[in-house]
């Protein structure tokens, strides 16, 4: 054991201990970045003036989804759908990749749908229209992890979004 | 499979999280400390957890993290830097009577401290009588007093 001022045993060594201090500052800047990171939205759950509220879509062409980019695993979320009616059908068609019920579970989905059913594609839902624009919400608890690319189509109009799931 | 993963995680996160915090953070809980414990601890809790609360997940995750705890402690042993690394070592902050500020100041501790410690471990009543005051790597602070004259 070292001797420090030939009386006192201790294992001292400020060099570790000063490399250490300076890990720890470093940190410190990395927590702050983090909490900045999630106010901002990043870390999923919102964020200021939701920031990470993304919109896909135009809703004057029929089809617009509302949605968050980062989601995190078993937390509620939603996806908002703006439609115009199918002008030729009293019913409107709305299609989802396999992605989306794969990776999500859907809790809940306000209108319901008056048809569901799935395919090779993925899946479909057919709501009843009263000849005005209207809107559909999923109520979703996200089950996978990572990036998830999602469809969305209506007979007419295609989107396209990416989510993130945190773990 | 995802217990243990959960686990193992939670555990070196918690690990990291603690050590770039400082020693004292969590040592001598004041108020404050023992709210922040007890919010971390709840946190960790769901985050460990989950949806799962089986007797199965239970037993998993204890064991994990014990075994990753044991498998730590091995490490250590053997390897007597990472122990250091993981640690920490122990600094002098006040030598042979004289505080050392800069060092004070890096890992966050003040006059008061020591005196509380001086106190508390020798009876002591003034900072002249302390020799050396050493920051441990718990986060506690032990004095060796001056001899009488």
């Amino acid at each position: 054991m070292k001797k420090h001022r030939g009386e006192l045993e201790i294992d001292e060594d400020i060099q570790l201990e000063s490399a250490n201090w300076k890990v720890q500052r470093f940190a410190w800047v990395i927590m702050a970045l983090v909490v900045v990171a999630a106010l901002l939205g990043f870390t999923g759950d919102g964020g200021i003036a939701k920031l990470q509220h993304l919109k896909a879509g135009d809703a004057a062409q029929g089809l617009e989804v509302e949605y968050e980019r980062f989601l995190r695993r078993t937390a509620p979320a939603e996806i908002k759908v703006n439609l115009a009616p199918s002008t030729d059908n009293s019913l409107t068609e709305l299609h989802f990749n396999k992605k989306f019920y794969e990776d999500i579970e859907v809790d809940n989905i306000v209108p319901e749908p008056s048809e569901v059913y799935t395919h090779e594609q993925g899946i479909t839902y057919r709501f009843t229209t009263a000849n005005q624009p209207f809107s559909v919400t999923f109520y979703l608890t996200p089950k996978g992890i990572g990036s998830l690319p999602l469809h969305i189509a209506t007979d007419k109009k295609k989107v396209a979004i990416t989510q993130f799931i945190y773990p | 499979m995802e217990t243990v993963i959960r686990a193992l995680v939670l555990y070196v996160f918690l690990l990291i999280i603690f050590r770039v915090s400082g020693k004292r953070t969590l040592y001598e809980a004041t108020v404050f400390d023992f709210v922040l414990l007890l919010i971390i601890a709840e946190t960790a809790e769901q985050a460990l957890v989950g949806e799962d609360h089986s007797i199965m997940s239970g037993f998993v995750m204890i064991i994990t993290l014990l075994l990753a705890d044991i498998s730590l402690s091995l490490l250590k042993q053997k390897f007597k830097h990472f122990g250091k690394v993981l640690d920490g070592v122990p600094v002098i902050i006040l030598d042979d009577g004289k505080l050392l500020h800069d060092r004070l100041k890096k890992v966050r501790v003040d006059e008061a401290d020591i005196l509380e410690s001086a106190r508390e471990l020798q009876g002591l009543q003034r900072l002249d009588q302390i020799k050396y005051a050493i920051l441990e790597k718990d986060g506690k602070i032990t004095i060796i007093p001056k001899k009488e004259e």
